[in-house]
């Protein structure tokens, strides 16, 4: 399972990731930014990576408030007032954008899970880094506390978060090739 | 030109759409597939002449998509566009045969650059 101490040595580089997605995603420049999310409205999408050596997962979250989740859905569906499902599959997406490249960055063999959206901060409370575990950052229980990265772009903060042995119940997976299956298509 | 737009997310078919007239293709018509199980029924219906797929939908995923179609003798030029980039996965693109893989996040540029020969 990837550790904490391997994800904070990864830092840099996840914080690259975050301010290249954000800035060609919104087509503005992204800078680092460790400020708070704001208060009120959060949306998050959630995914999950099964490394396939071990079969351990990392959760992936992106997490923003409400005012730059309806300037993304905007900005993807031209609506000014863009309904919970396009905001969800608008957050989604960018979700499903960074955590294909951490996929890329981390890992070698591993597999990606389809993302999933919620409104108000409802996936579930992400763990302050390093309230778990003793002084290595490794938790009593084998997991590694989570690493978080920030930045803001348009005014509006973002935040990517890297959860080590992330629970991935409620997510969905693309199916896996079956060649058998393949094999019988008409 | 018939273009096959396969993904999950009706905000990137969207983009992509979006991404391929930034790039300055002109005269397209775009059909959407939502995921690799429909996009295939589309492929065989509609015949287009180039298909831009996503890689992990449900259903039926992105590669699992291509190879069903290379294997009933389709020769469609086929490229991926996904958020997954690394060299393993333009190797096993490449390996069931597309012409290329568009890694997320693309700019109108990447897209003409990459599909120049093609559209």
């Amino acid at each position: 399972m990837i550790t904490h101490d391997e994800l904070e040595f990864a830092r840099p580089d996840l914080e690259a990731l975050l301010l290249e997605v954000l800035t060609s995603v919104f087509t503005e420049e992204a800078y680092p930014d460790d400020s708070p999310l704001p208060d009120g409205d959060l949306v998050t999408a959630r995914l999950s990576i099964l490394e396939e050596d071990g079969g351990s997962h990392l959760g992936v979250e992106i997490r923003t408030g409400g005012v730059l989740a309806r300037l993304l859905a905007w900005r993807m569906f031209g609506a000014d007032d863009p309904r919970e499902p396009d905001l969800l599959d608008a957050v989604g997406e960018l979700g499903n954008i960074a955590a294909g490249n951490v996929k890329s960055l981390l890992f070698h063999a591993a597999r990606l899970s389809l993302p999933g959206a919620r409104l108000d901060g409802a996936a579930g409370p992400i763990p302050p880094e390093g309230s778990t575990g003793g002084p290595t950052g490794d938790a009593a229980d084998g997991r590694a506390a989570p690493v978080t990265v920030g930045a803001a772009v348009l005014g509006q903060v973002v935040r990517l978060t890297l959860i080590p042995g992330a629970d991935p119940d409620g997510l969905t997976w693309p199916p896996t090739t079956d060649d058998e299956l393949l094999e019988t298509q008409p | 030109m018939k273009i096959l737009v396969t993904d999950d997310s009706k905000a990137m078919r969207m983009i992509v759409v979006r991404t391929l007239r930034q790039a300055g293709f002109a005269g397209l018509e775009i059909i959407e597939a939502e995921n690799g199980q429909i996009g295939l029924s589309m492929a065989r219906s509609e015949a287009p002449d180039l298909i831009l797929s996503d890689w992990n939908m449900p259903e039926m995923n992105g590669i699992d998509f291509l190879r069903a179609l290379r294997g009933s003798g389709s020769t469609t030029p086929f490229y991926f566009v996904t958020s997954e980039g690394s060299d393993e996965m333009r190797e096993t693109a490449a390996q069931a045969g597309a012409m290329g893989l568009i890694a997320k996040p693309f700019t109108a540029e990447v897209f003409a650059d990459a599909l120049a020969a093609v559209v």
